[in-house]
């Protein structure tokens, strides 16, 4: 049993995969059905398996690879936070997806490489070595290129080159990462961390510096951040999923399980690599937001927007301390739920009203009100205005950096809120408050039929309501929240 | 005694306003949800006399654990808050019955006073802060509902400075609450003297309330975003919503230590937005900007109140007095600056024939706010004094009576300009039962509750002395417009003669607080963007070579090592 449901859990996803590459186009309805059920199959275990982890199983698969290499699969609580959140994502992008394709071509095609991606992100999050992880972060890779490129015009082909020419040089210098400390060290099992003690601190530090600059090209930190707004030219359920859970939370991942599972929080410390690494996050933060600032283009905002709050996870791993490390994993979750309602929203607009630009709002809440509603919560979640999800992370992750004795961390949120809200407030108020261009009075003219079908709505709305709800109750011991805290007190107290 | 009922009614505070926020959403609903706006504050109200003393909500799953309470400090707030809502809500469900937004108006209405009662409920940082933001975000729809170009661009301002302020109380609570242990508001200001962030935290807070109670330099919005609201919108602003600010500081001030610096700032600068409010105050022609402008003179009054109390005693008074004494001069000032909000919005309405017995009316509220005595505003000032220790700051708050009269009689002057071109119109039934009502609350309730409130018997203000403490202030201000009527061309605006007008007449000159110009914002924009475009387009072409060359020289030197 231990070893069957990590196995099942990445065959829900890879399944399907293997299934819908095979299918007619025109086979729209089973296609549909194939994906669902393999999504709701998936959520099913997940809440199983979160009932057993909370009461402290841990399942593990290994197979053999190659000689001395061994593909290891292991679910335990920080897995799961990812697992989860992934699973809950996949479900209802799947059902936007299907809505927002309808009657498009190439649609097995990019369902199967759909699932394959998803099936990559349950891997690297159960991945429990290093190259188990690697061999799932290049499936990954490999499996969201044609996602990228799904559009086939020129812009998207660009993108996609310039994603690959990122992503597998970060992949590179990773391995290369993996590679250096295994030399030292042996092969790294998460689980059962190296002896840091006998390596070289130059070598430790070469190893981290070149694991946490491979995995940074995905989790968009600057300067290696350049791929994720040419890559807008994606569909919008790609870039949704892309920005949500499955490639910079990858990045974002990754760094958190060097941090906490290869070297572990004291060593970080003890080797001088913290206090930079969330330098560098917090420049990251700003520069993000500065530059999310000037867009026109409502995702290339939000694109900017993803740089900058991804990297509030990587903050919380850097800094050393509990409440620091629940902030940054809270927020692995919170960021994700309200990223995806943002690029959600921005795929309704797009295809309802031909929206794509900010300057083009003006009005926007009458005509699509249920859609603006979802986007202004997760927009004032963003900002971190309470009792929204982002509140909770930016409270965890300043007590942290006060912990840590870092004072200007509080600095970097406060800036971070005020230009958060500079990008978003502007966006709400073009839609709510200004009213439609070609109505001088703006009140009579109300939406009828344009937010429909359900199935296209639904899912921002169901994101949106859920990050308001983790937030309101982040109490709750059903919370986002109360999962962080736990890994937190299994990484402190062990 | 903690009884369930009590518990349950305590939750009916908050809840039942914040539901009918949600009525006008389905559009049956939508003039239902206005007509009931008069009743979303009563169970506040109902719960202030009912709920039994000590009663608290603890509701652990909510937020990082919720924590209600009607604390010693909260009754008179909540008393003002909830009677001026009630009567502002009648008022507005008959002024804006035909409004085309009068849906997003219930909403936002019934979210500001769900933040505004919860403010006063609050007993840990986080409800605190959430509600805080509450109201902060939920008036902006009041500030801007008329969309004139005045009210958006106000509301630019006003929006503005309330992100600056929720990230300053973001900020502050981080600071004060990390190594407390528990999110208590009480346990966190006990800790507050001891914290090693202390001044950083205490910076923070200041500047996040004091914002919102219009302290000087902070206070650009108030005057602009008070006035451009719809009448009874201005009075909850003026009236409750300011209170949120002076509450807050109460909370957190830990009053009754000696902060030398931060009871030097607070004092200064309480002083100075006291007398600042007067001049500037003075120079301006339109009613309800004189008001906002006298808000902010009376918010700098206790804030000054305040200030000497972050001493210890016997240099300062008690804090529980000053509190008291703070809490009780905000419930008049609630009730007077509400009337007298409400009685520009009536003298609009009105013609020739009312318009003199609305000035009467507001004449008398005027010098209550000056401290007449007989009226409420007598014992508010009484209180005042009686709470602050002997000094320059005493002084000078028993002088700023002077200003108040001079600020307030201009107001009323100003009122007879409002009224309707004709002889006979009057202004709706709703609309004068609310000024009326407040106006007899702000000039009877005060008489009521003082004892409860202070501790000292209301009959203390009918002593010879005291009666003339109350008097001579607006004896003088009276001489002085008298003097300055008297010089030709002159009036009231000039009442320290020549040197005085000069004063004025630069503060005159001016440019109106606001924020640029939406171009002039774009053309910054555009410009720090060419810099941020190089910038960018350097780092990408930067990275990916960058990236490349750095993992093959590794390689390089990885593959020389093995």
């Amino acid at each position: 049993m231990t070893a069957f449901l990590p196995v099942a859990l990445l065959l829900t996803a890879l399944v399907p995969a293997g299934i819908i590459f095979f299918l007619p186009d025109n086979r729209e309805r089973l296609r549909a059905f194939i994906n669902l059920t393999g999504a709701v199959l998936k959520l099913v275990l997940v809440g199983y398996m979160l009932l057993s982890v909370m009461g402290g199983a841990v399942y593990e698969a290994r197979f053999p690879l190659v000689p001395g290499l061994d593909l290891w699969l292991r679910a335990d609580a920080l897995a799961l936070l990812f697992i989860a959140l992934s699973a809950f994502l996949w479900l209802l992008t799947t059902i936007y997806a299907i809505a927002y394709f309808a009657g498009g071509e190439n649609l097995s095609r990019f369902f199967g490489f759909f699932s394959l991606c998803v099936a990559a992100t349950v891997g690297i999050a159960l991945a429990g070595t290093a190259i188990t992880f690697f061999v799932f972060y290049e499936l990954l890779t490999l499996a969201t290129w044609p996602l990228v490129v799904h559009k086939g015009n020129a812009a998207s082909l660009a993108a996609g080159r310039s994603y690959l020419a990122y992503t597998l040089s970060g992949s590179a210098v990773f391995l290369t990462g993996i590679v250096f400390l295994t030399a030292g060290t042996g092969p790294i099992v998460f689980v059962d961390p190296p002896d840091m003690a006998a390596v070289e601190p130059w070598l430790a530090r070469t190893a981290f510096v070149l694991m946490v600059g491979g995995l940074a090209v995905k989790a968009a930190m600057v300067p290696l951040h350049g791929w994720l707004p040419i890559a807008m030219a994606a569909p919008a359920p790609v870039s949704a999923l892309l920005h949500a859970v499955a490639v910079v939370k990858a990045g974002a991942f990754g760094i958190v399980r060097v941090i906490y599972d290869v070297y572990g929080t004291e060593v970080v410390q003890d080797l001088d690599l913290g206090l930079p690494l969330a330098v560098l996050a917090s420049i990251t933060i700003i520069y993000g937001s500065l530059q999310a600032l000037r867009q026109n283009d409502i995702k290339r905002r939000l694109a900017y927007s993803t740089v900058s709050q991804v990297s509030y996870i990587i903050l919380g791993a850097s800094l050393a301390g509990p409440f620091a490390t629940i902030g940054g994993l809270v927020h692995l979750v919170h960021q994700g739920l309200m990223k995806i309602t943002l690029f959600f929203c921005a795929g309704l607009l797009d295809e309802k009203l031909k929206i794509t630009r900010i300057d083009q709002l003006d009005g926007v809440g009458r005509r699509m009100p249920l859609s603006m509603l979802a986007f202004s919560i997760a927009a004032l979640g963003m900002i971190g205005v309470p009792p929204t999800a982002g509140f909770v992370s930016k409270w965890y992750l300043g007590i942290g950096g006060l912990q840590a004795g870092e004072i200007w961390v509080v600095f970097v949120l406060v800036a971070s809120s005020i230009l958060n809200a500079a990008y978003f407030l502007p966006l709400l108020y073009r839609a709510w408050f200004v009213p439609l261009p070609d109505s001088p009075d703006g009140e009579r003219r109300v939406a009828g039929a344009i937010e429909r079908p359900w199935s296209f709505v639904a899912p921002p709305l169901v994101t949106a309501l859920t990050a308001l709800l983790v937030g309101l109750f982040a109490a709750s011991p059903l919370s986002p929240l109360a999962w962080a805290t736990l890994i937190a007190e299994r990484t402190y107290l062990p | 005694m903690n009884g369930a009922l009590d518990q349950l009614f305590l939750a009916a505070t908050l809840l039942v306003p914040l539901a009918m926020a949600g009525l006008p959403i389905v559009r049956p609903w939508r003039d239902r949800a206005l007509r009931l706006l008069p009743l979303a504050p009563l169970p506040a109200l109902a719960a202030v006399f009912l709920v039994a003393d000590g009663t608290t909500l603890v509701l652990p799953d909510l937020l990082l654990g919720a924590r209600l309470a009607i604390g010693e400090q909260a009754p008179p707030f909540l008393l003002m808050a909830t009677l001026l809502w009630s009567f502002a809500g009648l008022y507005a469900s008959h002024a804006l019955a035909d409004d085309p937004r009068r849906g997003g108006f219930s909403a936002s209405w019934c979210l500001t006073l769900t933040g505004n009662l919860g403010v006063f409920l609050a007993g840990d940082v986080v409800s605190f802060y959430v509600l805080f933001a509450m109201v902060s975000f939920g008036a902006y729809p009041l500030v801007v509902h008329d969309r004139t170009e005045e009210a958006v661009s106000a509301g630019r301002v006003y929006i503005a400075l309330a992100v600056l302020g929720e990230v300053a109380i973001f900020a502050g609570l981080l600071l004060a609450s990390v190594g407390v242990g528990s999110l208590l508001i009480e346990d966190v200001r006990d800790y507050l003297p001891l914290s090693p962030n202390q001044p950083h935290a205490l910076a923070f807070l200041l500047v996040g309330l004091g914002l919102k109670a219009g302290l000087v330099p902070l206070h650009i919005w108030l005057p602009l975003a008070h006035p451009v609201a719809p009448t009874p919108a201005s009075a909850v602003l003026s009236g409750a919503i300011v209170k949120a600010g002076i509450f807050g500081l109460m909370q957190f001030l830990p009053l009754g230590f000696t902060l030398d610096v931060w009871a030097s700032l607070l004092t200064t600068l309480g002083v100075v937005t006291a007398y600042y409010g007067v001049l500037v105050g003075l120079t301006q022609r339109r009613p309800k900007t004189i008001l906002a402008y006298s808000t902010l003179s009376q918010m700098g009054l206790v804030m000054a109140l305040l200030g000497t109390a972050l001493r210890a005693p016997p240099e300062a008074l008690p804090p529980d007095v000053v509190l008291a004494a703070a809490g009780f001069f905000a419930l008049h000032h609630g009730f007077a600056k509400g009337a007298l909000f409400f009685s520009v919005g009536v003298a609009e309405k009105a013609g020739r024939r009312v318009l003199p017995w609305i000035m009467a009316v507001a004449a008398l509220l005027a010098l209550a706010v000056a401290g007449l005595p007989f009226t409420g505003g007598a014992l508010a000032k009484l209180a005042l004094k009686e709470a602050m220790p002997d000094g320059p700051p005493l002084t000078f708050v028993v002088f700023s009576a002077i200003g108040t009269t001079l600020l307030l009689g201009r107001f009323v002057l100003q009122l007879a300009q409002t009224g309707k071109d004709s002889d006979d119109a009057r202004p709706a039934a709703a609309s004068v039962v609310a000024w009326l009502a407040v106006s007899a609350l702000a000039l009877v309730v005060p008489w009521l509750v003082f004892e409860a409130i202070t501790g000292a018997p209301a009959a203390t203000a009918l002593e010879p002395e005291k009666l003339w403490d109350g008097m001579w202030p607006i004896l003088a201000a009276a001489g002085i417009a008298l003097l300055a009527a008297a010089e030709p061309g002159s009036d009231l605006a000039a009442p320290a003669g020549r040197s005085g007008r000069m004063m004025l007449a630069a503060l005159r000159r001016l440019p109106r607080p606001r924020l640029p110009e939406p171009t002039v914002l774009d053309a910054a924009v555009v410009r720090s963007g060419a810099l941020a475009e190089r910038l960018e387009t350097g780092l990408v072409r930067w990275s990916i070579a960058g990236t490349v060359l750095l993992a093959l020289a590794l390689l390089t030197i990885l593959t020389l090592l093995l």
